[in-house]
């Protein structure tokens, strides 16, 4: 009775203070209800959840699956335009060659390449790509040929440092410890200032019938040291062409013509 | 017959696992010594005719897959595959441990009779230090495939419909 009677403002002051009282409580309980409704939401939909989950997982490994396929095309693409402008661009007769196999043991530095003979390869033939000089050709059968590379101890190439035009004679070392190819160029003039990082290149001088290209690039010397006897100096080159299983290398089957660029 | 073509077949794979693995640098830059472990798992496992069977088989592959002249594996597989077969009453051919051990010799065996054979023929250089290398690297790596082949073609054969002439059940 005595709060009807009370003024409106009273009322309002007293409603205030209660609700200004209560008002904490109340944010606190709602948010608590608020967790609890979530909870509850996530716990009924957790069914629905795991199948979702399910499906984008499917998705994404579908996607990423198309995505490596796509990234594979993309990469033989630009391979194959690389090598299709090497090939256009040198002035030798070419024949292009898949790597199929590496060497079985281990112990020859080889790969196989998946044409031979009934291509017109035959023995001791040049063997490039475009990053430069991949080896030679050893054992030809009628359909592959067995490439012995820069890096084997048997391979031997003339070759010349570039800048200085100084000669030769580039063999292979094997492997260093992380498995990348290492060569060597002995009988180098030792009065020939040659220094790090120049390039080597084939000297036209090897090959029956000039079956190795002058001019092609084999790799870098990345230390020069001083000979035994002190008459010649030599090399230590990273040869530029490594060669992988998905690779395309190219067999020099013809000289370049007198006067061809 | 017919186990005879599933065996020089399941020879034929090993050949091309062992083609398609990257050789070891490490390890003095071979691989492992997948056919060489088929030939010692036969040898252990087999009669004489089917042991001498794998050990042909098995060396014409590595030969004729490999550079240079038949020999080094026609040489070695031999060697390693007769002395596996006379011991083979002796030891428990299924014992990991055992395998762990007849694998390391069988392949130190193989590398020195290739390494010897490259040596007296000249086709490879000699190098002392790189020469220990492969030898210890080929005993680690054939401790390794020997167990890997032996579960590999035991898991095979078990696979296979259990019929005469195809199965060894």
């Amino acid at each position: 009775m005595l709060a009807f009677i009370l003024p409106s403002s009273f009322s309002l002051k007293g409603k205030g203070a209660v609700r200004g009282v209560l008002a904490p409580a109340e944010r606190g309980t709602s948010g608590l209800a608020q967790r609890l409704n979530e909870a509850a939401a996530a716990i009924r939909g957790i069914g629905g959840m795991v199948e979702k989950n399910r499906e984008l997982a499917h998705e994404l490994v579908r996607i990423q699956t198309e995505l490596n396929t796509l990234r594979d095309a993309e990469a033989e693409n630009v391979r194959l335009r690389r090598a299709f402008k090497f090939y256009r661009q040198r002035p030798e007769t070419l024949i292009p060659c898949d790597v199929i196999s590496r060497n079985i043991s281990g112990w020859w530095n080889t790969v196989r390449v998946g044409k031979g003979s009934a291509a017109g390869i035959k023995t001791s033939h040049a063997v490039i790509s475009p990053d430069g000089l991949v080896g030679k050709t050893v054992e030809v059968s009628k359909n592959t040929a067995e490439v012995l590379l820069v890096s084997d101890p048997a391979f031997r190439v003339s070759a010349k440092v570039d800048r200085v035009h100084t000669f030769g004679l580039v063999r292979g070392a094997g492997a260093d410890l992380k498995g990348q190819p290492v060569a060597r160029m002995d009988f180098i003039n030792k009065d020939a200032k040659i220094k790090v990082g120049d390039e080597v290149v084939t000297s036209g001088l090897s090959g029956q019938s000039g079956a190795f290209p002058k001019g092609v690039h084999i790799g870098y010397i990345v230390n020069v040291h001083q000979d035994g006897s002190g008459l010649y100096q030599y090399a230590e080159l990273a040869p530029s062409a490594t060669v992988g299983l998905l690779d395309y290398v190219f067999a020099v089957s013809g000289q370049a013509a007198e006067g061809a660029p | 017959m017919m186990r005879y073509v599933i065996m020089l077949a399941g020879i034929a794979i090993g050949a091309l696992v062992q083609l398609f693995l990257p050789a070891w640098p490490f390890f003095g830059g071979i691989k492992p010594p997948v056919l060489a472990a088929l030939v010692l798992y036969y040898s252990l496992n087999r009669a004489p005719r089917d042991m001498w069977l794998a050990v042909f088989w098995a060396a014409v592959l590595h030969d004729g897959l490999d550079l240079g002249a038949f020999g080094p594996a026609l040489l070695a597989f031999p060697v390693i595959g007769f002395l596996a077969h006379r011991i083979r009453f002796e030891i428990f051919v299924d014992g990991v441990v055992t395998q762990f051990i007849v694998g390391a010799l069988g392949a130190v065996l193989a590398m020195l009779v290739m390494v010897l054979v490259y040596a007296i023929t000249g086709q490879r250089p000699f190098h002392f230090g790189y020469t220990m290398l492969r030898l210890i690297g080929s005993g680690l790596l054939g401790m390794v495939t020997l167990p890997l082949v032996s579960f590999g073609v035991n898991k095979f054969e078990a696979a296979l419909p259990k019929r005469r002439r195809c199965g060894w059940q």
